[in-house]
């Protein structure tokens, strides 16, 4: 038998590495892969995929219920369920301010505050904590919340054209890392980039978040602006380099498929193993694009990704 | 390169307002404007004129005829003015445009063969945009094949391989290039090219359209461009179709857009690595080749990095 030669691809460039949690804290490092993933053969890839599982800071009112249903009680305090999630194999805790949004609650600086000191004292784990999405409310509490954590290297977003001047201020400040947000475009996702660093942030002080479609939802389309920047990336762009954070949980259980019981084919099965398998397979799907940290709600898929990434990285 | 004008355009409102009130001292004004600035050819875009075509695009015409002999550039989608825009022309025109769908090549080509003048065709068909230069060259094929068929001649059709922005589309530059410079190969008289240039920068900061504009403009008229859809009020824009013409190497920056246009006339990319990049404008230009060579991927930072 003639032996045959695997082709091996040869990139100039890396993905920027990037470590959440100091000061005490447990650290997570991701990133610095110098290959496509998963393809060992060509490269190395230093660090796994993470997971982290999503809180929130008030209970949450549009949940699929088989995500309260799997919760149960510890939705109604943030500290239990950051804990539970840990138990639960979370690596990273994303708690999302939901009770500052001004459509659900208009909570402020105080709280966002208060909220942020009890999670970083129930769990050793990284925190990354996400804002409104509206600018000018995240521009008031997002410092608090920054300056809470300082020298704990959490993550902080998202950041965006409109507010990354504030968000980059507060992580160079307290030694945090931004998440720049763009909406699935390829262009804007590296401008972002290029304006977070020109503002003076290290290169490996930032996780980008490309927005995600989810499975059925647009899935496609991140997965091909993600690979596109990861190519770029190793082809030597360090501007499209940053090691990439997916949003995974809440784009695939605001899907029907993830959430409606009713009124739906009987092929379509049982509602609570179709929602977990629609978040699982939107996170392995955009783990085969380049992400490297997947934040994810159902404890169940929590297991299942794990389960996927210690198989891929052999 | 022919600069066809672009500022006589129904998109301004001063404009439009201009073409209800048939105020001909402000079109007249702007015309002259170009064609003083060196524009070669007049396009009058009037919009649809669903209406008053057959009555707007002569009046237009004639406005324009009464101060300059410009070949004039009828652009509407509405065949009806064309044709009374067309009776009227004294001097050289231009349908602006038809495209390889059978619905407008049927309006508009047997009008370019009655009246014996040149018609802008687009390689563009309804089944979306061309995405490769080979689509645009197919397209390009059908295209003359009617023209053969209607009795106009290869050199009377100006293809247009459709253009689309960096910001989105950015390994589209190449392949209309490529388009361009097969295009010129493609009839014996060899068709003439053009294209609106500045859809290579839309949807990009206005401070960066002119830069992206002219480079891409030197790319393709190594490529074999012959003439463009443009501001002839960019002085810049202007200066650098001097450059070309002048053949003019007497500075650094016409020196780069030579040697620019001499590796792109030899089918070649231009080797971005051995500019000098310690003259600011040297390395604007040079970063604008990069991104339209889809070097790097275009930001609208990219003049920062």
């Amino acid at each position: 038998m003639p032996s045959v030669e695997i082709p091996l691809e040869k990139w100039t460039g890396q993905v920027h590495q990037v470590t959440l949690g100091a000061g005490g804290r447990k650290t997570v490092t991701v990133g610095g892969e110098n290959t496509l993933p998963y393809l060992h053969f060509d490269g190395t890839i230093p660090n796994k995929t993470a997971v982290a599982i999503e809180i929130q800071d008030i209970a949450p009112a549009d949940w699929s219920p088989t995500l309260l249903k799997a919760w149960g009680d510890v939705v109604n305090d943030p500290a239990t369920w950051a804990k539970k999630a840990v138990e639960y194999g979370a690596e990273a805790i994303l708690l999302n301010l939901k009770s500052a949004h001004p459509d659900e609650g208009n909570t402020g600086i105080a709280e966002a505050k208060a909220v942020t000191d009890k999670i970083l004292s129930a769990v050793d784990v990284p925190l990354i904590v996400i804002g409104t999405g509206v600018a000018d409310k995240d521009n008031e509490i997002l410092p608090a919340v920054s300056e809470a954590a300082r020298g704990q290297r959490i993550a902080i977003g998202n950041c965006e054209e409109k507010n990354y001047r504030t968000v980059v201020a507060v992580c160079i400040a307290d030694g945090h890392i931004a998440i720049p947000s763009s909406p699935v475009d390829l262009n804007l996702a590296k401008q972002l980039n290029i304006l977070l660093t020109d503002a003076g942030l290290p290169i490996d002080a930032i996780l980008m978040d490309p927005t995600t479609g989810a499975l059925g939802y647009g899935l496609e389309y991140t997965y091909s602006v993600m690979e596109r920047l990861r190519m770029a990336g190793l082809g030597g762009d360090k501007l499209t380099a940053m090691p990439i954070i997916n949003n995974v949980g809440e784009d695939a259980w605001k899907q029907k498929e993830a959430k409606v019981a009713q009124g739906l084919p009987e092929s379509w099965g049982d509602m609570e193993t179709r929602g977990i398998i629609w978040e699982e397979q939107t996170a392995i799907s955009l783990m085969q694009a380049g992400s490297n940290l997947v934040v994810l709600r159902h404890p169940q898929s929590v297991a299942k990704v794990g389960a996927a990434i210690t198989k891929l990285m052999g | 390169m022919i600069i066809i004008g672009e500022s006589i355009h129904v998109i301004a409102t001063s404009i439009r307002k201009a073409i209800e009130d048939r105020d001909k001292a402000f079109i007249q004004k702007l015309a002259k404007r170009q064609a003083d600035d060196g524009a070669n050819v007049i396009d009058l875009n009037v919009g649809p004129q669903k209406k008053h075509g057959a009555e707007v695009m002569p009046w237009m015409v004639e406005t324009i005829q009464e101060i300059t002999d410009l070949p004039l550039c009828l652009d509407t989608t509405n065949s009806v003015a064309i044709e009374a825009g067309l009776k009227v022309c004294k001097n050289k025109a231009i349908i602006n445009s038809t495209d390889a769908t059978e619905e407008r090549l049927t309006a508009l080509m047997p009008l370019a063969a009655k009246y014996n003048c040149d018609i802008i065709a687009l390689s563009l068909a309804k089944v979306g945009l061309p995405t490769t230069a080979d689509a645009r060259i197919e397209l390009a094929a059908e295209i003359l094949a009617v023209a053969e068929a209607e009795g106009v001649p290869s050199d009377h059709i100006w293809l247009d391989p459709l253009v689309l922005t960096i910001n989105g589309n950015q390994d589209q530059a190449l392949q209309t290039i490529e388009a361009v410079r097969f295009f010129k190969q493609m009839a014996d008289p060899a068709p003439m090219t053009t294209c609106g240039l500045s859809n290579i920068s839309n949807s990009c900061p206005e401070e960066l359209r002119p830069l992206l504009n002219r480079v891409f403009m030197v790319m393709m008229a190594g490529a074999g461009l012959d003439s463009c859809i443009a501001d002839a009020l960019d002085e810049k824009l202007m200066e650098v179709v001097k450059i070309l013409t002048d053949r003019d190497d007497s500075t650094p920056k016409g020196k780069l857009y030579l040697g620019l246009y001499d590796c792109y006339q030899e089918g070649e990319m231009y080797d971005t690595s051995t500019a000098d990049m310690s003259d600011p404008e040297i390395s604007d230009i040079v970063k604008t080749v990069k991104a339209l060579q889809n070097e790097s991927l275009y930001a609208h930072g990219y003049l920062k990095l």
